[in-house]
């Protein structure tokens, strides 16, 4: 019973990092007014890339880095399109997308089905001793404990400092922003490129860390549920945080609950996931006022000064 | 003038004849319903192809398309394999069937072959293997191994054909172990790497000492059991290298000598449409890679086990089998009837979860 729990404990963990990485990305590349879906295809050029990387030079830093950049990258394309060209979010959201997964498949074709050995473990001194919790908390790798820190980092700039206030503000009135003289367009590109970092960070944690194999798809549709979980968790850092935690707590308790041999439909408890995150975040978001001061104002439009 | 008159005859005549002989060749194409890795489903069929390619040589060109969706994508492709020549067709996937065989009544002069359909036409043969009978056998080593007593499957979607496998696995495991039980994680996904991988370390963590990965593609269940110490069975293709301590073995399906069979068929013009459906006997079916750590008794019964199932002197599924519920299923002496096989929908006792309903 205990294994069951450290198991779920760790697991979720781990399983909510890639989801924690690019959700953290997406929410602030939302803040300020762009809407980017084609975190699904970031993600996947991040996995391919990272895993390329790693696969061929053995260092997880590289595959990381690689990951990243390579993502980011993708990610600069739609902001040229969007940002400078003022085309459509949604639709160029979709068409890098589509893109990065096809470039995913390119980048990861001759590894198809390959392996690499994971991101090791990182038990923190004697904290890793405590017995059960420190086997469910303090033995994962560096990867789950930076992903905590971002959250920290993130919700700090978005809501205690200048770049937060100025990042809020052109997501809610660029405009208004652009006529005091604010970059708009610069601070725009700069979250968008953060976003496809951040998602290409996710995307090679889940190819060299998480599940260390390439096969092309692995994303499975992570990228979307990041989308989802940012706007049920009304675009705020912990509730964001608390989605991606319990979208993972549920995924695996559900292969527990169907291993222990409960009597419930496998295909209801598959949905499970999707369906009590949503309820969750939909009831404690709740208050309209709430969700209208969080919200980016202008998120989705084009600005051209 | 005349030099070149002269020159250009032979050369002509040599055009000539090539002519009718490169038409002789016959053009082959594949579909598969994902990208053709080192291991996994569409690995085994291009395994095949490569086997049509060593057997006939010149006389036979094949193509291929990977990651081919079920749907218009698979239908586009396969008619354009149909416009630019090709007079045979492998149709990799159970959803290709509509489409294929559609294309197969418009075109008599080509042949299909389709993995995994129930549908036939004269031109249109399909094809699948008896895999519930190398279970038996792996189920028998699972039996050995297991310290616990408990063995977990990670399963993809519950059809006839994956709970047949869990029946045999189940009657194996009993036969060498009496005391062990089964418990499964349905994934309900094809394709799910890390989705497998969570439930195989689920399973891990409810004592299961033995893991069974039932069709999944990836090495992602037998990478996590390398690295947990827990022995790992894997489907349809041999995974030794992904986990060289804890592979207990592998069961994989082996389409060689099929296609060539069917190729043959095509080139001397007398194809028949039939379902074929290949076991241990026509050794289309084989378990490879026993672990060592099996003692020499074991492997020996093992033996004994696998060549009376190729002589078909034993069937896996033969009574007395009760349900899950007690009900009898198969009396004493009885096997099942291939038919009742297709479309198995229980699983014998000794397996703790449910089919999902």
């Amino acid at each position: 019973m205990l294994e069951v729990f450290v198991f779920i404990i760790s697991g979720t963990l781990a399983a909510s990092t890639p989801l924690i990485y690019a959700a953290m990305g997406e929410l602030v590349c939302e803040k300020s007014g762009m809407l980017n879906l084609g975190i699904e295809g970031m993600m996947a050029t991040g996995a391919a890339a990272g895993f390329v990387l790693v696969a061929t030079t053995g260092s997880h830093s590289v595959g990381f880095f690689g990951g990243m950049i390579c993502a980011m990258g993708l990610s600069l394309i739609y902001a040229i399109l969007t940002v400078l060209l003022n085309a459509n979010q949604v639709a160029s959201g979709l068409a890098t997308g589509i893109l990065g997964l096809g470039v995913s498949s390119a980048i990861g074709k001759k590894y198809e089905g390959t392996t690499v050995t994971p991101l090791a473990d990182l038990p923190l001194g004697p904290l890793a001793d405590i017995p059960v919790l420190g086997e469910s908390i303090f033995q994962l790798d560096a990867m789950v404990y930076l992903s905590i820190l971002l959250v920290v980092a993130v919700w700090y700039v978005i809501n205690r400092t200048k770049l937060g206030l100025l990042i809020r503000a052109i997501g809610e009135a660029p405009e208004y922003a652009h006529s005091q003289g604010l970059p708009v367009r610069l601070v725009r590109m700069c979250c968008v490129a953060f976003g496809g970092a951040m998602a290409g960070i996710g995307g090679a944690y889940l190819s060299t860390a998480y599940t260390p194999l390439w096969a092309e798809g692995m994303i499975a549709g992570r990228g979307w549920i990041v989308v989802a979980l940012t706007v049920f968790g009304t675009w705020v850092v912990p509730r964001v945080a608390f989605g991606a935690y319990l979208f993972g707590v549920i995924s695996l308790l559900e292969l527990s609950i169907q291993a222990f041999g409960v009597n419930l439909p496998s295909q209801i408890l598959s949905a499970l996931p999707y369906v009590i995150t949503i309820l969750m975040l939909a009831a404690i978001s709740r208050n309209v006022t709430f969700i209208r001061m969080n919200s980016p104002a202008s998120l989705g439009q084009s600005f051209s000064p | 003038m005349k030099l070149s008159r002269l020159i250009m005859l032979p050369v002509l005549a040599l055009a000539m004849m090539a002519g009718p002989a490169a038409a002789e060749k016959l053009k082959i194409g594949f579909i598969y319903p994902s990208p053709v890795g080192d291991v996994g489903w569409a690995a085994e069929l291009d395994t095949g192809r490569k086997a049509i390619e060593a057997h006939f040589g010149d006389k036979v060109e094949t193509v291929f398309v990977e990651n081919v969706p079920e749907g218009p994508d698979a239908q586009r492709i396969m008619n354009q394999m149909a416009a630019t020549g090709a007079k045979m067709i492998m149709l990799g996937s159970f959803g290709y069937m509509n489409d294929g065989l559609r294309l197969a009544q418009q075109r008599p002069d080509m042949t299909f072959i389709h993995a995994s359909g129930y549908k036939l036409a004269d031109n249109f043969g399909n094809f699948q293997s008896r895999n519930y009978e190398s279970s038996y056998v792996v189920g028998m080593a699972a039996g050995y191994v297991t310290k616990s007593d408990t063995v977990g499957v990670v399963a993809a979607y519950a059809i006839p054909e994956v709970v047949g496998m869990i029946n045999t696995f189940t009657l194996g495991l009993q036969r060498t172990n009496p005391d062990a039980t089964v418990k499964v994680v349905w994934l309900n996904s094809w394709f799910n790497p890390s989705k497998a991988q969570e439930s195989a370390r689920s399973l891990m963590a409810q004592n299961a000492d033995v893991i069974y990965s039932l069709y999944q593609d990836t090495p992602s269940v037998v990478t996590v059991a390398e690295e947990e110490g827990v022995y790992v069975i894997n489907t349809s293709s041999d995974m030794k290298a992904y986990a060289p301590k804890m592979l207990l073995a592998s069961q994989i399906a082996d389409w060689r000598s099929y296609f060539i069979e069917q190729v043959q068929a095509t080139i001397d013009g007398n194809f028949k449409g039939t379902a074929f459906w290949g076991g241990m006997a026509d050794k289309t079916v084989d378990v490879r890679s026993f672990s060592s750590d099996l003692t020499s008794d074991q492997q020996a019964e093992l033996n004994k086990v696998m060549d009376s199932i190729r002589s078909g002197s034993f069937h896996p599924l033969t009574g007395p089998v009760v349900d899950q519920d007690g009900t009898e299923r198969l009396a004493a002496g009885v096997s099942i009837a291939d038919n009742d096989m297709l479309g198995i929908n229980w699983l014998v006792k000794g397996v703790e979860t449910r089919i999902p309903q």
